[in-house]
Formats: C-alpha cells, sequence, structure tokens
C-alpha cells in the first residue's frame, strides 16, 4: 500500500492524464481522457452534469480508482499518495461531514491536514459569508453548505486545490464574492486552481483554460483565450448572410423572417472587413455559448440539465 | 464569530506563490490527525455517553431504593444479589459500536475530503478506538471501585462489578473493560467498511455468513452434546479469560476492516 516513487517527467504539468477510463458496471463514465493541467493556472472544467467531471476530479484525488489510463499528479500516482494528497484541496459538491459536526469543527481541523492554511483569511471568509459555525451542519441551507466548501478550498491555500460546482445554493452576492476572493488570493498567491462548473460565462473571465467533456469524452482542451475568438456570429439579411458563410463550418443557424443569425469558426481581419463591406454584423460568442453549440444543445437545455 | 485558532504548526502566511512541495505529508502526524477527527466533537465522546451513563445509573438508584423501600428480610438480599445480573452499563459498549459504525461510515467521507489516504484514515481512526477504549475503560474500572467502596452506592446495588465484569484486580477490570469495548468498536468498524464498500447488500451478505457461522456453532455443541462443558468453560475461564478470547475476532475484524476499506469509495 506504499505509494509509487517520485517519477520525474519530462513536462512541468501539475497534472498530467493519458488515457483514463473509468466504468463504474456497463457504464463508462470517462471515456480514454488525455490531458495536462499547467501549474499556477486555473483551469475550467466544463460540461453537464452527469458528463464525468466529478469523475475525473475523484481519480485525480485518489478518492476513486481508475479502470485503466496512467494518472500523474506532481509527477506520482495520486492514489494512496500522501505526498501528493497533502498538496490537494478537493473541495466537492456532494461532500459529507460527520453527522455532529458543526463548522467549527470543520476550520478547526482542516488546518491540521493543509500546510498553508491561513486562519485569519478563513475568519474574514466566515464573516463575508455569513456562515454560522455554530450551527450543525446538517441544518445549514445549500448556499451555507456550499460556503464551508469555498472557505477551506480558498483558506487552505493548496498547490492543487479543485472545486467541483463549489457555489450551489449560494446567491449572486456570495458568488461574486466567492470569484473576487479567488481572484484576489490567487494573484497574491498562485497556485493550480481547477473550477468544475456548469455557470460558465460567470467564470469564464476567470479561466486561462478550458477543458470540456462531455458523455465521458474529452471534445475541448484549449486556452480560454483561444477559445473566446474561435467563434462569431453572422448576423444580416438571410441571402448576404449565406452567401458568406457558404463553405464554413456551421456550428448554430437562427432566423426569423428574412434575418439570419449564423454561427460559424474564427474569422481574420479580411474576412471581417468583407463582412463589413457585406452589411453584416458580426458579434463574438460568450463561452458558454459556443459550448453550448459543441455539445449540441439549446442554451435552455444546457442550464436546466446542469 | 470567531475561529478556534489551530494549535498544530503552521508556516507563517507568506505572501508570493504556493509552493508546489507545500503539503505536509509526515505520515505519523498525518495519522495522528486522522485518530484526532474522530474526537474533534467533545459532546459526542465524553460528554453524551457520560450523561447517559449518569442516567441510567439514576434510573438504578431509583429502581434499588424502591426494591429497599418495598422488600425487607431474605427477599431483599435475594433481589440485590440479583442485580449482579445487571447489563445496565451495556450501553457503553453499544456506544463505541456506533461509534466505530459512524467513523468509517461518515468520518471516513469527510477524511478523504481532506486528503487524508484511506490506509491515513484506517490506521488514525483504529488509534482513535484504542485511546477511547481505554478511556471508557478507565472510567468504568474507577466506577467500579466507587461502587465497591460505597457498599453498592448505599444499597448494594450492582453496576459496574456485575458478574459478566468480575471483581478482580485492577489491571484484570481495566482489561475486560477495554478489551470489550475493542470488540465491540472494531466489530462497528467492520460493519461500516462493509457498508461503505459494497453498500446494503454488503451488509446483507456479512449478516447472513455471520448468522450462519453462530448457527453452525450452535448445532455443533448442541449435537455433540457439550453445552455443559460450554458453561463450565465460562466459569472457569473467568471474566477476563472469556475476554481475552475475544480478542481474536477483534483482530481479526480490524484487518478485515482495513482491507475492505481500502478499495472503498465514498458515494455522494
Amino acid at each position: 500500500m506504499t505509494s509509487s516513487s517520485p517519477s520525474s517527467t519530462a513536462s512541468s504539468a501539475v497534472v498530467s492524464v493519458h488515457g483514463l477510463t473509468k466504468r463504474f458496471g456497463k457504464v463508462t463514465a470517462v471515456d480514454n481522457a488525455s490531458f495536462e493541467i499547467q501549474p499556477n493556472t486555473i483551469t475550467g472544467l466544463l460540461g453537464r452534469n452527469g458528463a464525468g467531471k466529478t469523475t475525473i476530479m475523484q481519480v485525480l484525488t485518489g478518492q476513486d480508482f481508475a479502470t485503466s489510463g496512467d494518472v500523474r499528479v506532481f509527477g506520482e500516482h495520486p492514489t494512496e499518495n500522501a505526498r501528493v494528497l497533502s498538496r490537494i484541496s478537493f473541495i466537492k459538491e456532494s461532500q459529507r461531514y460527520p453527522d455532529d459536526f458543526q463548522p467549527k469543527h470543520v476550520f478547526q481541523s482542516a488546518p491540521w491536514f493543509f500546510e498553508n492554511w491561513d486562519a485569519d483569511f478563513a475568519a474574514q471568509l466566515v464573516e463575508e459569508f455569513r456562515l454560522p459555525v455554530n450551527r450543525r451542519i446538517k441544518k445549514l441551507s445549500r448556499g451555507q453548505l456550499s460556503a464551508v466548501g469555498v472557505i477551506v478550498g480558498l483558506a487552505s491555500r493548496a498547490p492543487l486545490t479543485f472545486f467541483d460546482e463549489p457555489y450551489l445554493g449560494l446567491d449572486a452576492v456570495a458568488r461574486q464574492l466567492f470569484y473576487d476572493r479567488l481572484l484576489a488570493d490567487f494573484a497574491e498567491h498562485p497556485r493550480t486552481v481547477v473550477l468544475s462548473t456548469h455557470l460558465i460565462d460567470e467564470v469564464s473571465q476567470l479561466l486561462e483554460h478550458v477543458l470540456v467533456i462531455d458523455q465521458g469524452t474529452l471534445i475541448i482542451d484549449e486556452p480560454a483565450e483561444t477559445l473566446r475568438g474561435s467563434a462569431t456570429t453572422v448576423v444580416g439579411t438571410r441571402t448576404a448572410v449565406d452567401a458568406f458563410v457558404a463553405g464554413r463550418d456551421v456550428l448554430h443557424r437562427d432566423g426569423i423572417g428574412g434575418l439570419a443569425s449564423v454561427t460559424v469558426g474564427r474569422l481574420d481581419a479580411d474576412e471581417r472587413r468583407e463582412a463589413a463591406q457585406a452589411g453584416l454584423e458580426l458579434s463574438p460568442v460568450s463561452l458558454q455559448q459556443l459550448i453550448v453549440r459543441k455539445t449540441n444543445l439549446t442554451e435552455k437545455e444546457f442550464e436546466t440539465q446542469s | 464569530m470567531t475561529i478556534p485558532s489551530t494549535t498544530s504548526s503552521q508556516t507563517p502566511t507568506t505572501s508570493g506563490p504556493v509552493p508546489a512541495s507545500a503539503g505536509n505529508p509526515h505520515p505519523m502526524n498525518r495519522i495522528w490527525n486522522a485518530a484526532r477527527l474522530n474526537f474533534i466533537n467533545k459532546w459526542t465522546v465524553y460528554w453524551i455517553p457520560l450523561m447517559i451513563l449518569g442516567f441510567i445509573w439514576l434510573i438504578n438508584m431509583a429502581i434499588w431504593w424502591i426494591i429497599d423501600a418495598n422488600v425487607s428480610g431474605s427477599d431483599r438480599q435475594d433481589a440485590f444479589q440479583g442485580t449482579q445480573w445487571s447489563g445496565a452499563s451495556f450501553y457503553v459498549f453499544v456506544y463505541l459500536l456506533v461509534i466505530g459504525v459512524q467513523s468509517m461510515n461518515m468520518t471516513f467521507a469527510y477524511a478523504l475530503g481532506l486528503s487524508l489516504t484511506r490506509r491515513e484514515f484506517y490506521l488514525g481512526s483504529s488509534l482513535a478506538f484504542g485511546v477511547l477504549s481505554v478511556a471508557y475503560g478507565g472510567v468504568l474500572t474507577l466506577l467500579s471501585y466507587v461502587e465497591e467502596w460505597t457498599n453498592g452506592w448505599g444499597f448494594g446495588g450492582h453496576m459496574f462489578t456485575s458478574v459478566y465484569f468480575g471483581a478482580g484486580p485492577v489491571w484484570q477490570r481495566l482489561f475486560v473493560f477495554t478489551a470489550a469495548m475493542l470488540f465491540f468498536a472494531f466489530i462497528g468498524a467492520v460493519s461500516g467498511s462493509i457498508f461503505m464498500r459494497w453498500r446494503t447488500n454488503g451488509l446483507l451478505i456479512a449478516g447472513a455468513i455471520t448468522m450462519l457461522l453462530v448457527l453452525g456453532a450452535i448445532a455443533l455443541v448442541t449435537f455433540t452434546q457439550s453445552w455443559p462443558l460450554v458453561g463450565e468453560w465460562f466459569v472457569a475461564s473467568g471474566p477476563h479469560g472469556v475476554v481475552a478470547w475475544t480478542l481474536i475476532p477483534t483482530a481479526l475484524a480490524a484487518i478485515a476492516g482495513y482491507f475492505i476499506l481500502s478499495r472503498a469509495t465514498p458515494k455522494g
């Protein structure tokens, strides 16, 4: 049961995954996924519910076992490996706490395991999230329960932090507070953060890299910057739009009467000029829209299912 | 609102990047801290069991008082002889069983959430069960002496000096109480890990196997007409002798729990 010895890999990646597959009985939750996560970045792990996000994080943090594939975190296998796990903080949406626990017990015990724990920061966050620390965790609201996790995840300052849908039940103000504190603390103490979420537009400004998983398959693995410019919506009269997009990959098409709105891939400067001359309007596509297009769903469907 | 400050070693907060090596993988620290997770709530591990014990003791006192006030002569003597068969403190042992179950069932999920390995959690929790067994055993041993010194709390009653525990020397009493506590704690731990690994089906199958084993043993003893021998063995071994034998199933449960939990995954 002793952990593997450190192995030197050529890459500087904090996480490197090759051909990861995880099956639960007949269900393939993660299918042959390969990706890397670079140090001191905020990576978004995006996808619908049941897409396999949590499963991937469970395997990376040693909470679940891979069916096949090679997973390295800090260059080592994470399973039952204290050297790796002691550097990880995993905030899981479905985290369970002992029945008799109050938030104060969590904030008392978490520092035993996170060397960089900042008690003052934790106290400040408790104030800001208005978390009652002397109430049974079982009796907390969904939002307060999420706040417990968010506070542990931020104050632990682990070199590798996973937030799995950390904001369930948090209102808009509290969510903004979380994003603000995450960004500020990240700027001051850079570390590797993986954020799994379905509120893509809310976090898109935070993300430097985006991984999108759909039905267990990794479909996007790109820097957020590249992704943001990777699609454009062309709006204008139907005939002008059709003429312009002819021969291009169409991601999405909408139209009312004689007007059409079509989403296509990246356009260079010349093409933009050409579009302008044809009297077409160009508008950027948000990360969320783009991902929804790529996962073949209407936005509404996406939000209700997530 | 205040947060209890931590007693463990804390590096002063320095501004700057979090070094990728900033973990605290020292194995003994992590195992001991895993043990501490089990007694972080003082109410659960100290005060509530003591309060229940106190309440049961009060009820017993009341019963003894009723007997004392209404029965006299040889009947009274009979009655108080009878209190030797008291099972009043049995609940403390069941309480430890529940602690064992809850630890594997809930503290486990929390411990993994704090990035402990299963191994660290199990070794730490076993250490915690050991500490609690000795602590509870010590309290019961002390109370058994108080019971003697006060001549059965003034009535000649028995709660901590019942025949199951014996009235041997101090080490013997401490051993009987502690070993019995350990037995219940690890039966709880192994049940909890079976549930964590295989859920309800696992518990049903484990229960069925246990019942078949017990039934087999009963059949064996009955068909060989050995019940008198069994009785003699109990009498000859005395409480500490019988309890010493429970160390075998205790150890088996502890080892089985380790391997069962080593592949278990907390479900959301």
